[in-house]
């Protein structure tokens, strides 16, 4: 069943960027719809849609904007065009092909939020989607869309473009708004949360591309049809991504809902997989949001999961609220990267360990050491010299680095746990399968030449402590491994 | 004010500050890097985490929350409910102390900070012995980052307290976190080294042995130095210093919190400014002029001498001839007593505020610290005793002006300041007193005219109160022994005027204040609370 594009309409080889084709497709005929409504109206309308951000948390759009204090002067609106989440890039394609939408759906949101100044942070190294945007923008103060004014409403708004300089972390909206206001990407603490103090001390409200680009199309499509798509919380449509061994890899809308099943195999997505392989194991929001086994397994008894039994689980619904029946943190970016059956488990846990060691930033404890740990343990896993333990040892530093909300100031932690996480608890079979056919003794030479202190300080040796939950090693349950 | 429960205990604290400093200041042990009163909330270490007693979502009864808070980042609210003693905070404070371990070099045993280092304490109440860490650890480096500071930044902890200090207190911005993730650390930028007038302080910030001072590099350690209460004897402003000492040596000098006027820093003139008590051409021989020449003086008779002296140049005039010179390196304590002596015997001597060096304008940083630019302890005590006293008194410079007129038969001159501090002019006019003694620390251009010459003793030798530019009158103890050959001033003095038994700070502050009541008010810092740094 093919479906409708709507974000995605003016998105194929050769397509035309500019507003000419924008306006002859129907563009901006939202913005006049909505600058004859009050922008309080916007919001509620807005909030009657359910929009769920399309950044990977899934906060309704309204009702974050209704947070903006009522006697402001100033706000601020960042668009968050940071998109580094790995697999993703469901942005990008929309701004290199139809950045006008984003702009319409930019200066709505402004006018609904009052916004003074928009900056749309995109990410470094999108170099060719910069002047794309760019030269939209340009087009669009020339016609009257930004600027003084707009559209002979009396509102004005100015729009930047800040480009990043390649910072996971400058994703987060708190880490988006120090980077914007040139410092450090480090997260904020948070509360204030920025719809109440963000840049420049000032209300902000941050919002992904893809959040703001359905803002027009809610506006001259009606709530009923927005609400007539997706599933029960999860309303209207999305851009799907799908990487990996697949036969068609790239960039596809669909209502929300869709099954992973569908988006690898469907033939207008992923088109099944190259060589007809079976799926080992697929992210399908993100690797950030956790793993799913793949069709190598068997089929689940009479269509139910069971995340402890080893079963195929690629009905996953990417909505917002099934993903956490499989044990992930949530649909994230809803962008799925497939490995295949023939792929080394190892080889997963060690890549997806090195982005978020590389990532995160240094500020909180937890996230800061246990990311660069557990990329180290997991190196060592895929060299050939693992440990049984490491198992146990990874799957209780993702606990006490993400798992409880409250650890760490920001969401990387809990993004970086959930992946490794499930690997560990999906695929230990495999991985003890790997370790057991090792060499014998390679973990124990392997960890003598990096860390004899670990064998053989007799202070070590003497003092090792076992908390009560009994789980820290002693280097004689060391040497037993 | 706000009262909260804390692990079932009730506690008063003070509006508006956060949980952490109310449960510190309580007299709980509550592990903390990023936090610090003086500073900005980052609630970055994740050390101090604590669980709270919120709304249920859909009962609204109160209940833990399946959460933990940064106690640092949240403030109190009357009838609030937290605990620390709880699994939840147990298991993440040891998990996060083990993580501090993951990339430390574990060096200790080369570590100036071993001793009072905040990783070895919370690892060992909150941590681990052992690490589980058997990889290769990564390795930060160690670089020279200013004339005064080392970065060992293999040791860093991340805690950014440095960094937010040349920020916000500071206000010079120099250090930077630079990298990402385990590979963060703290530099400078390039070129531009950490020389800010306040650096020293980022080295007693630092809760690990990141940041080190070079003055006090493998100098000492720690647990082998007490620390004696004092006050800066470099300027007017009165900052509270602990004196770090050794077998009658100094070796360092660290802030001691003062609300009133320093808070937790001083500044590195403060700071290196002791190093005069250790110079080795310091007076250390009591001298009388014999026949032109200088003859040793045996300290038991100086007293008797100098009566000798003083009745001698007072028996016509009721002393009118007579001048006594008040350093502003005195105590309150010693220029009561000395001037006290002196008007015993010549009751119209002329009371004299000794030199104040001053040097540049007043310096104040953007947090209100400030450096002032009087570069002497105690002006304002030594003007406040020879007001109270009444009768003839003068400045400096009127002094050396009717010196150099003929008008002074005798002169008690105090010095005591550690750097040169006469013209060859100035010494000249003075010499033309005919009796001239002299109390000094070092030589001087005094020297050849003076009769007596009687070695003083360094401000860490001595005890007493200086009274700081705003009129607070502060108390400091004696940390060393005085020199070979010295004796304290406060001592010499107090045989000069006849008291019994030895020179007290307290005691002499007591009988002063029955004469001249303003000097029964001093002020004593709160203390800080045990746990806090
Ligand atoms: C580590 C981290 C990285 C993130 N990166 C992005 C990103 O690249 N793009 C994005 O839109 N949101 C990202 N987010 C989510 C944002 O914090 C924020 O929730 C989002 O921009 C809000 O927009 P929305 O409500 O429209 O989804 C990230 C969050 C975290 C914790
Ligand atoms: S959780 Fe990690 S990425 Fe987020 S602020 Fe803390 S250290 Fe930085
Ligand atoms: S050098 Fe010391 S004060 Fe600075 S961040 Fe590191 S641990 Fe903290
Ligand atoms: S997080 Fe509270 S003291 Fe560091």
């Amino acid at each position: 069943m093919a479906y409708e594009q709507i974000l995605m309409r003016n998105c194929r080889e050769g397509g035309d960027p500019s507003i000419k084709q924008y306006k002859a497709a129907g563009g901006y005929q939202a913005l006049d719809k909505a600058l004859a409504m009050k922008p309080d109206e916007l919001v509620e309308f807005v909030k009657g849609a359910n929009l769920r951000g399309r950044g990977g948390a899934g906060f309704p759009a309204g009702v974050k904007w209704s947070f903006l204090p009522p006697n402001r002067t100033v706000t601020y609106l960042c668009v968050n065009a940071d998109e580094s989440e790995p697999p993703t890039f469901c942005n990008r394609v929309l701004m290199e092909h139809d950045p006008h939408m984003l702009l319409e759906g930019i200066i709505i949101a402004g006018y609904a939020t009052r916004t003074t100044v928009a900056y749309i942070y995109m990410r470094g190294e999108f170099t060719e989607q910069f002047h794309v945007l760019q030269k939209a923008i340009d087009e669009a103060y020339a016609d009257g869309l930004l600027g003084k004014n707009i559209r002979g409403s009396g509102y004005d708004m100015e729009c930047y473009i800040h480009r990043g300089a390649g910072a996971y972390v400058c994703g987060e909206e708190t880490g988006l708004i120090e980077s914007l206001e040139g410092k450090r990407g480090w997260p904020r603490i948070k509360p204030p949360f920025p719809a109440v103090e963000g840049l420049f001390h000032k209300p902000t409200v941050v919002n992904n591309v893809e959040t703001l680009a359905c803002v027009p199309h809610i506006l001259t499509r009606g709530l009923d049809w927005w609400n007539g798509l997706g599933t029960q919380n999860s309303k209207g449509t999305k851009m799907y991504c799908v990487s990996g061994p697949v036969n068609r890899p790239g960039c596809y809308e669909a209502p929300l809902g869709i099954t992973t099943r569908e988006l690898i195999y469907g033939k207008d997505f992923g088109g099944g997989m190259r060589d007809n392989m079976k799926v080992k194991t697929v992210a399908p929001g993100g690797i950030s949001m956790g793993f799913l086994r793949g069709d190598m397994f068997p089929k689940p008894d009479g269509g139910k999961v069971d995340v402890t039994r080893d079963c195929d689980e690629l009905d996953c619904l990417l909505d917002f609220d099934d993903p956490r029946h499989y044990g992930l943190l949530g649909l994230g970016t809803a962008a799925a990267v497939v490995v295949a059956e023939d792929t080394d488990i190892r080889d997963v846990l060690f890549n997806v360990t090195r982005f978020f060691s590389h990532e995160s930033c240094g500020q909180c404890t937890q996230c800061r050491e246990g990311t660069g740990w557990m990329h180290r343990v997991a190196a060592r896993i895929r060299d050939g010299a693992g440990r049984q333990y490491d198992l146990d040892l990874l799957a209780e530093i993702t606990k006490n680095m993400g798992m409880m909300p409250g650890l760490s100031i920001c969401g990387l932690p809990d993004g970086a746990a959930f992946p490794i996480r499930t690997l560990v608890q999906k695929f230990r079979p495999e991985f003890e399968k790997r370790i057991g056919e090792q060499q014998a003794d390679a973990a124990k030479r392997r960890i003598l030449q990096t860390n004899p202190a670990a064998y053989d300080l007799p202070i070590l040796q003497g003092r090792a402590v076992q908390p009560a939950g009994g789980t820290y090693m002693t280097p004689e349950k060391l040497k037993r491994n | 004010m706000p009262k909260i429960t804390v692990d079932g205990k009730q506690i008063e604290c003070r509006d508006g500050v956060p949980v952490l400093q109310a449960v510190l200041e309580a007299g709980w042990d509550v592990p903390h890097y990023c936090y610090h009163p003086g500073l900005s909330v980052v609630a970055s270490c994740r050390l101090c985490l604590m669980e709270m007693k919120m709304p249920h979502p859909q009962t609204k009864e109160m209940d833990w929350a399946p959460k933990l808070f940064p106690s640092c980042q949240t403030p109190v609210k009357d009838g609030m409910e937290v605990r620390f003693a709880s699994e939840g905070v147990a298991s993440s404070q040891s998990h996060v102390m083990e993580y501090y371990l993951v990339n430390h070099p574990l060096d200790c045993p080369v570590c100036d900070k071993a001793g009072e280092c905040y990783l070895q304490d919370y690892s060992e109440k909150f941590g681990h012995a052992s690490s589980r860490m058997v990889e290769d650890k990564h390795k930060n480096p160690k670089k020279d980052i200013g004339s005064k500071t080392l970065l060992y930044s293999d040791r860093c902890v991340v805690c950014s307290r440095c960094v937010r200090f040349g920020d916000e207190v500071a206000g010079a911005g120099e250090l930077r976190v630079i990298n990402r993730g385990h590979r963060a650390e703290i530099d400078v930028f390039p070129g531009v080294p950490l020389e800010n007038e306040l650096q020293g302080n980022v080295v007693d910030l630092c809760p690990v042995g990141a940041l080190l001072s070079k003055d006090f590099l493998f100098q000492q350690r720690v647990w082998n130095l007490r620390s004696t209460p004092s006050v800066d004897p470099t300027t007017s402003a009165g900052a509270t210093i602990w004196i770090d000492h050794n077998d009658d040596r100094i070796f360092r000098v660290r802030p001691r919190f003062n609300e009133k006027v320093n808070e937790w820093w001083i500044s590195d003139e403060t700071r290196f400014g002791w190093k005069y008590v250790a110079d080795s051409k310091r007076l250390n021989q009591p001298l009388q002029r014999d026949n032109g020449a200088m003859k040793p003086l045996r300290w038991e008779a100086a007293p008797e001498l100098l009566r000798r002296l003083l009745d001698e140049a007072a028996s016509a005039d009721q002393g009118v001839g007579v001048a006594c010179v008040l350093s502003p390196m005195l105590s309150c304590e010693e220029a009561w007593l000395l001037s006290t002596f002196v008007r015993s015997r010549a009751p119209q001597a002329t009371l004299v505020t000794g030199y104040v060096p001053v040097s540049g304008p007043d310096k104040t940083f953007p947090k209100g610290f400030k450096i002032s630019a009087e570069k002497a302890p105690n002006r304002r005590g030594v003007e406040s005793i020879i007001k109270a006293m009444g009768g003839p008194n003068a400045t400096f410079e009127q002094f050396v002006k009717s010196a150099g007129d003929g008008k002074f038969k005798l002169a008690y001159v105090t010095g005591g300041y550690p750097q040169v501090w006469l013209t060859a002019d100035q010494a000249r006019a003075i010499g033309k007193v005919q009796t001239l003694i002299t109390h000094d620390l070092f030589e001087s251009a005094l020297d050849e005219y003076a009769t007596i010459r009687l070695p003083g003793a360094s401000w860490a030798e001595r005890e007493g109160s200086f009274m700081n530019a705003d009129g607070l009158i502060q108390p400091f103890e004696r940390a060393l022994k005085p020199l070979d050959g010295v004796k304290s001033d406060g001592q010499f003095f107090h045989e000069l005027v006849g008291r019994p038994g030895l020179y007290r700070g307290a005691k002499t502050r007591e009988a002063m204040a029955e004469k001249i009541p303003a000097f029964g008010d001093i002020f004593v810092p709160r203390p800080e609370p045990e746990h806090a740094h």
